[in-house]
C-alpha cells in the first residue's frame, strides 16, 4: 500500500515533468507570445509558488560554493545592453582561443552553463549578437532565482565587503532581488495573528526612524478624524475600503495620515488596529524600504538599499546559514519532488491556473457532485440488469434464448459508448427526428424555480441518455462475464448434490451456484468504478455535463496543471481504494480466502 | 490430436472450425486490402489527364507524394502488392515441393511481404523527399471533365480526395445522383457524394475509406509496441522472481492504477504540445502513447504463464543441460507462454482503434487534413443536424470493432477451450 502510494506520486511527478516549460524562452528567442498569455514574471512567480525552481530529486545546493557564480551573475546583471554587447567581443575571442584570456574564458564557461538556447551558435554569428543581451540578462536572472536561499550568503558577502566596487554591489542587489521573493512582510496575512506583529513592525520601524523628521505631525482635529476612521476600518472590509478612499480624498488630513498610522502601528495598540494601520500604510507608502535600484544609482541610494538588505539578512540569518544537520535534511526535503509529495499527501492542490483561480479542491468537489450520482446510477443499472441476464443465459445454455441474448450482448459489447451517445444525440435530442430528450447539461435553465417533483423529472430527462451510454458497454461485459462464471460453477459436483437433495431450481442457482459465481464478478467491481471516473470523459464531453471527465478534459485543454495533477492523483487513489474494497469483499463473500495472517499454515 | 502436430497447427485447425471467426479473419484481410488499395477507389486527381496534345499521369505522381507519411507506406504497399503476391505464390509452390511445414511457409511469405514493403519504401523515399511538384499548381477541374471534347481526365471510381475541401457543396446529404437530376449525364453521374459531405465540403465516403489507414495503423503499431514491452517485462518478472518480480509487479500495479483513457489523454496533450507546435504529429504520438500505456495487462498475463511454465520438467531439463538463463527463458519458456498474450491481441487492436477514435473525437488525435473516423465524428460533434456525419463513421467503427472482437473470440476458443463462453 505505502510503496504503491509512493509509486503513484512518482508517476504523477514524471507526467508533470512533461508539461511545457518556460514561456519566456520562446518569447525571448522567437518573439512569439508565451502560452496562455503568460508573461515571464508571472511564470517566475508561479514557479516559486509551486517550488518548481528547486532541483528535481536531490538538492545539494546548500553544500556548494556559489561565490564565483554569484560574483559573475552580479557582474552580468549590473550591465546595460550596450555594455553586454561590448562584452561579447572578448567572449568571442575566448571561444576561439581559450588560452589567451583566462578571465574571459571563465566568464564564457559560466554563460554556457546558464542554459541560453543555442548560445554557441549565437556567439559565433555576429549578426545574431543583438538577440543575446536580453537572453543573457534573463537566463542569469533565472539562474539566481533557481538558486534561491542557497546563494544569498555570497551575495551578502559582496555587499559587506568594503573593497568591492559599487557596480558589483548593485549587481549583487539585483541578484538578491531575484533570489528572495518578498524580503519583508509589510502587512498581516489572513487571518491575522499576534505572532506576526514583530515581523510586520520591524520594516515599518526602520522606515519610521528614517522619515520621522520629514513627516508632518497630525493636528488635534486630525487625530479625532483618524480615530473615527480607524473605528470604521476595523469593522468590515467594505468600511475599510471606504475609509481609505475618504482619507485619500481629504486634502486637509492626507499629509498627516502616514504619521498617525505609523504611530498607531508602532505603539502598543490592539491587534485589529495594527492590522488596519499596516494595511493602510502599505497603501499610502507602496515601497517603504527600497530593495532594488537602477544601474546608475548614486552612492547614497546604494548605501540605503544595502542597509535594507543587511537588515533583511540579519532577520533571517538562521534560514540563510543553516546548520549542517539542516543542510543535510534539505538535500531530500528542499526539492521539487518533496514539495510535491507534501502537497499531494496533505491534499493541498493549490489554485487552478485558469482565469477563475478557484481552489482545485472545490473544482473537483463540484465536478464530483455532478458525476457521482450518474456513476452510481449507471453502476446500479449494470448490476441490476447484467447479473440476471447472465444467470438466464447460463441456465438456458445453448437454447435459442441464450443465443439471442448472447448475440445482443455481443453487439452491445462492440458499440463504443461515445458512438452510442452520438447516435442518441442525433436521433433523439436535436429535434430533427425525435425530440425526446434535452441535449445539453443536467438541468433546464429554469430548473431552480421548479418544485421538487418537476425538478426530479427534469433531472431524470437530462440524465437518462448519459446513464444509458455509460452502462451499455459495461453491462454487456458484465453479463458475459456473469454467464461464463456461472457456467464454470454449474457443472460442479456440489450443484448436482443440491439438485439430488431435491432443492428447487431457483434455490440451487441463486443460493448455491451464485455464491461461488459471484467471486469473479467482484473483480470487475474494482475495474468499473475507476473506469467510469476516467471513462466518462467522452460522454460528459458529448452531453455537456460539468463532471469529473469534463474537468479533466478542460484541464488538459487549457494546460491547468494543478488541476490535472490533482485529478490524476485522486483517480489513482480511488482505484487503489477500490482494489482494497474488492479484496475485503472477497473475504466477505468467500470465507476460504485469507490474506496471509491466518492462512500461513494452510 | 494428430501425430507430430505442432501447437499452432492445432490452434489453426480449431480456429477454422469456428465459421464466424474464420469469416471475420477474411474480413480483417479485406479491411487491410481496402486500406492499401484505397487510392484505386478514391482519388481527387485523374489517372490520365489529356490537356490538348500532352498527356500526364497525376495519380501516379501523387502516389509518391502524399501529404501524410502513413499514406506513403500504404501506397508503397499498393505498388508492391502484386509483385509480392507473385513472389509468394512461387515461393509457396517451391516450399511445398520441398515439404516445408505450413508454419514455415507462412513465415516465409510474411518475411517476403516485409522485404518487398521495405524495398518499395526505400525506393520511394527518394522521389517523396524531392521538393519539386510539377502538378502542384495544376488543378483538375471536375466540371471540365464533363466535356470530353476539350480536355478530360480518367478518374478512379470515386473522384474525390479525402481532404479535398469544396465549400460550395458543404453539408450535402447522401445522394444517389448529383443534383439537379435533370441535367445528369453519363459523365457527371460519377461525381456523386454517395455518403454526403461534411461542413468543409469533403466527401464523407472518401474520408472514411482513407480513415481505414489510420485506424489499422494505430491498431497494429500500438498493439505490437505494447505486446513487445509487456512480454519482455512479464517474462523477466516471472522467470527471475524474487526482488525483480516484486519491483516489476509493483510497477505494473501502479501503471494499472491510473485510468487508461485519462492517462493517454494527458500524455498526448502534454507530449503533443512539447513535440510540435503545429500538432500535426499528434496522431503518431497517440499511437506511441497507446502502446506505452497498454503493456501492464500483457505483462501480467505473461508473468502468470511464465511462472507456471518455470516449474515444469522441461525447464529443469534445460537447466540440467547447462543452458543459460536467457536461452531457457526466450527459447524454451517464452514460446510456450505466449498464448494468453496472443489471445488478447485482437481485442487490443479493437481497443486501440476505439481509443484513437475517441482521442480524435476530443480533438487530440487526428488533425484537420488527416482523414480518420474519429476526426469525422469530431466534425460531426459540432453540428448534430447532419445524421450522415455521425452514422457512417459510427458504422465503420462498429464494424471494425465487431470483426476484431469476433476474431478474438475465435482465437480464445481455439487456444484455450476452458475459457469458452
Amino acid at each position: 500500500m505505502i510503496p504503491t502510494l509512493f509509486g503513484i506520486t512518482v508517476v504523477s511527478f514524471c507526467i508533470m515533468q512533461l508539461a511545457p516549460g518556460d514561456p519566456a524562452a520562446s518569447q525571448l528567442s522567437g518573439g512569439t507570445v508565451g502560452r496562455g498569455g503568460e508573461t515571464p514574471e508571472m511564470y517566475q512567480e508561479r514557479k516559486r509558488e509551486l517550488h518548481l525552481d528547486k532541483p528535481l530529486l536531490l538538492n545539494f545546493n546548500y553544500f556548494r560554493d556559489f561565490r564565483q557564480t554569484v560574483r559573475l551573475s552580479a557582474f552580468y546583471l549590473s550591465r546595460t545592453d550596450e555594455e553586454l554587447l561590448a562584452e561579447l567581443e572578448p567572449l568571442g575571442d575566448a571561444s576561439r582561443d581559450p588560452g589567451a584570456q583566462p578571465e574571459a574564458a571563465e566568464r564564457l564557461k559560466f554563460l554556457r552553463s546558464v542554459g541560453i538556447p543555442d548560445f554557441n551558435s549565437r556567439l559565433a554569428d555576429r549578426d545574431r549578437w543583438p538577440t543575446l543581451p536580453k537572453l543573457m540578462e534573463y537566463y542569469v536572472g533565472k539562474l539566481c532565482g533557481d538558486l534561491g536561499t542557497a546563494a544569498v550568503r555570497p551575495a551578502i558577502d559582496i555587499l559587506q565587503d568594503s573593497t568591492s566596487p559599487a557596480r558589483l554591489k548593485i549587481g549583487a542587489i539585483h541578484c538578491l532581488t531575484r533570489m528572495v521573493g518578498q524580503p519583508f512582510d509589510y502587512t498581516y496575512s489572513l487571518p491575522p495573528s499576534d505572532s506576526e506583529t514583530a515581523a510586520v513592525i520591524l520594516p515599518w520601524r526602520i522606515w519610521w526612524n528614517r522619515n520621522k523628521a520629514t513627516l508632518p505631525r497630525p493636528s488635534a482635529d486630525a487625530n479625532v478624524y483618524f480615530g473615527d476612521a480607524m473605528k470604521l476600518m476595523v469593522r468590515s472590509h467594505d468600511e475599510f475600503n471606504n475609509a481609505i478612499v475618504d482619507i485619500g480624498g481629504s486634502k486637509k488630513y492626507y499629509a498627516m495620515a502616514k504619521c498617525y498610522f505609523a504611530e498607531t502601528l508602532l505603539s502598543d495598540s490592539p491587534l485589529d488596529q495594527k492590522v488596519a494601520a499596516s494595511a493602510i500604510l502599505k497603501q499610502l507608502v507602496p515601497e517603504p524600504l527600497k530593495m532594488d535600484l537602477a544601474n546608475d544609482a548614486s552612492m547614497k541610494q546604494l548605501d540605503e538599499v544595502t542597509a535594507n538588505w543587511m537588515e533583511h539578512y540579519r532577520l533571517n540569518q538562521r534560514e540563510y546559514e543553516p546548520s549542517s544537520l539542516i543542510r543535510a535534511w534539505r538535500i531530500v526535503t528542499d526539492t521539487q519532488y518533496a514539495y510535491m509529495v507534501v502537497r499531494l499527501v496533505t491534499f493541498q492542490f493549490g489554485n487552478s491556473t485558469i482565469h477563475t483561480h478557484e481552489p482545485v479542491i472545490t473544482m473537483i468537489w463540484n465536478a464530483l457532485v455532478v458525476s457521482a450520482p450518474l456513476m452510481f446510477m449507471s453502476e446500479l443499472l449494470i448490476y441490476l440488469i447484467a447479473v440476471p441476464l447472465g444467470i438466464v443465459c447460463g441456465v438456458y445454455r445453448g437454447k435459442p434464448l441464450d443465443k439471442g441474448i448472447s448475440l445482443g450482448l455481443f453487439v452491445l459489447y462492440s458499440i463504443p459508448p461515445f458512438v452510442a451517445g452520438m447516435l442518441f444525440l442525433v436521433f433523439l435530442c436535436y429535434g430533427d427526428y425525435l425530440n425526446w430528450f434535452p441535449a445539453l447539461g443536467l438541468h433546464s435553465p429554469n430548473a431552480s424555480s421548479l418544485s421538487f417533483f418537476p425538478y426530479l423529472w427534469d433531472y431524470f430527462r437530462h440524465a437518462f441518455l448519459p446513464i444509458v451510454c455509460l452502462s451499455l458497454f459495461s453491462l454487456a461485459a458484465m453479463a458475459m462475464y456473469a454467464r461464463s462464471s456461472l457456467l464454470d460453477v454449474i457443472n460442479q459436483d456440489y450443484i448436482r448434490t443440491a439438485r439430488a437433495k431435491g432443492l428447487s431450481g431457483p434455490v440451487v442457482i441463486l443460493k448455491h451456484a451464485m455464491r461461488n459465481a459471484l467471486i469473479p464478478i467482484l473483480t470487475l467491481f474494482s475495474t468499473f468504478l475507476p473506469a467510469m471516473l476516467g471513462g466518462a470523459v467522452l460522454i460528459e464531453y458529448l452531453f455537456g455535463i460539468p463532471g469529473m471527465g469534463e474537468l479533466g478534459f478542460t484541464s488538459i485543454d487549457q494546460k491547468d496543471f494543478p488541476t490535472l495533477m490533482a485529478l490524476l492523483y485522486v483517480e489513482a487513489l480511488v482505484t487503489l481504494v477500490s482494489f482494497l474494497i474488492t479484496d475485503i469483499l472477497y473475504v466477505v463473500v468467500d470465507p476460504r480466502i485469507t490474506f496471509g495472517a491466518r492462512g500461513d499454515s494452510a | 490430436m494428430r501425430e507430430g502436430e505442432a501447437y499452432l497447427d492445432i490452434v489453426w485447425r480449431q480456429f477454422k472450425k469456428n465459421r464466424s471467426a474464420y469469416l471475420c479473419l477474411w474480413l480483417v484481410g479485406l479491411l487491410m486490402l481496402q486500406a492499401i488499395f484505397v487510392p484505386l477507389l478514391a482519388s481527387n486527381v485523374p489517372l490520365v489527364y489529356h490537356d490538348g496534345p500532352t498527356t500526364i499521369y497525376p495519380w501516379y505522381y501523387h502516389l509518391f507524394h502524399p501529404s501524410q507519411s502513413i499514406d506513403l507506406v500504404f501506397n508503397m504497399g499498393l505498388l508492391g502488392f502484386f509483385p509480392w503476391l507473385m513472389l509468394a505464390i512461387v515461393s509457396d509452390w517451391w516450399a511445398r515441393r520441398r515439404a516445408i511445414s505450413g508454419r514455415k511457409r507462412l513465415a516465409i511469405i510474411f518475411l517476403e511481404l516485409l522485404a518487398v514493403w521495405a524495398a518499395m519504401i526505400a525506393v520511394a523515399w527518394i522521389p517523396a523527399t524531392c521538393p519539386r511538384d510539377p502538378y502542384g499548381d495544376l488543378n483538375f477541374p471536375k466540371e471540365q471533365a464533363k466535356d470530353p471534347q476539350t480536355r478530360h481526365g480518367l478518374y478512379v471510381p470515386l473522384p474525390f480526395g479525402p481532404t479535398e475541401i469544396n465549400l460550395p457543396s458543404r453539408l450535402e446529404p447522401p445522394q444517389t445522383s448529383p443534383h439537379p437530376p435533370e441535367n445528369a449525364t453519363k459523365f457527371n453521374q460519377r461525381f456523386t457524394h454517395w455518403l454526403g459531405t461534411n461542413s468543409n465540403g469533403e466527401d464523407v465516403l472518401a474520408e472514411m475509406l482513407y480513415g481505414t489507414r489510420i485506424s489499422m495503423t494505430v491498431g497494429l503499431v500500438a498493439v505490437s509496441l505494447y505486446l513487445a514491452i509487456g512480454i519482455v517485462v512479464g517474462a523477466i518478472a516471472g522467470y527471475f522472481g524474487g526482488a525483480v518480480d516484486m519491483v516489476l509487479s509493483r510497477i505494473i500495479e501502479i501503471v494499472l492504477l491510473f485510468p487508461t483513457l485519462f492517462l493517454i489523454l494527458t500524455l498526448v496533450g502534454l507530449l503533443g504540445q512539447n513535440v510540435s507546435e503545429q500538432g500535426g504529429q499528434q496522431i503518431y504520438i497517440a499511437m506511441a502513447v497507446i502502446g506505452i500505456t497498454g503493456w501492464p495487462t500483457i505483462a501480467r498475463l505473461t508473468r502468470g504463464e511464465v511462472l507456471k511454465q518455470r516449474s515444469l520438467d522441461y525447464t529443469l531439463a534445460a537447466q540440467a543441460l547447462g543452458a543459460s538463463h536467457w536461452r531457457i527463458l526466450f527459447r524454451h519458456i517464452l514460446p510456450n507462454s505466449l498464448s494468453p498474450a496472443l489471445v488478447s491481441v485482437p481485442f487490443g487492436i479493437s481497443g486501440a482503434i476505439v481509443i484513437e477514435a475517441s482521442l480524435s473525437l476530443l480533438g487530440f488525435g487526428a488533425q484537420p487534413g488527416q482523414p480518420s473516423w474519429g476526426f469525422l465524428l469530431h466534425v460531426a460533434s459540432q453540428n448534430y443536424h447532419s445524421w450522415w456525419l455521425v452514422v457512417f463513421p459510427s458504422l465503420a467503427i462498429f464494424f471494425t470493432v465487431t470483426v476484431f472482437n469476433l476474431v478474438g473470440n475465435g482465437l480464445r476458443d481455439a487456444m484455450d477451450p476452458r475459457l469458452r463462453i
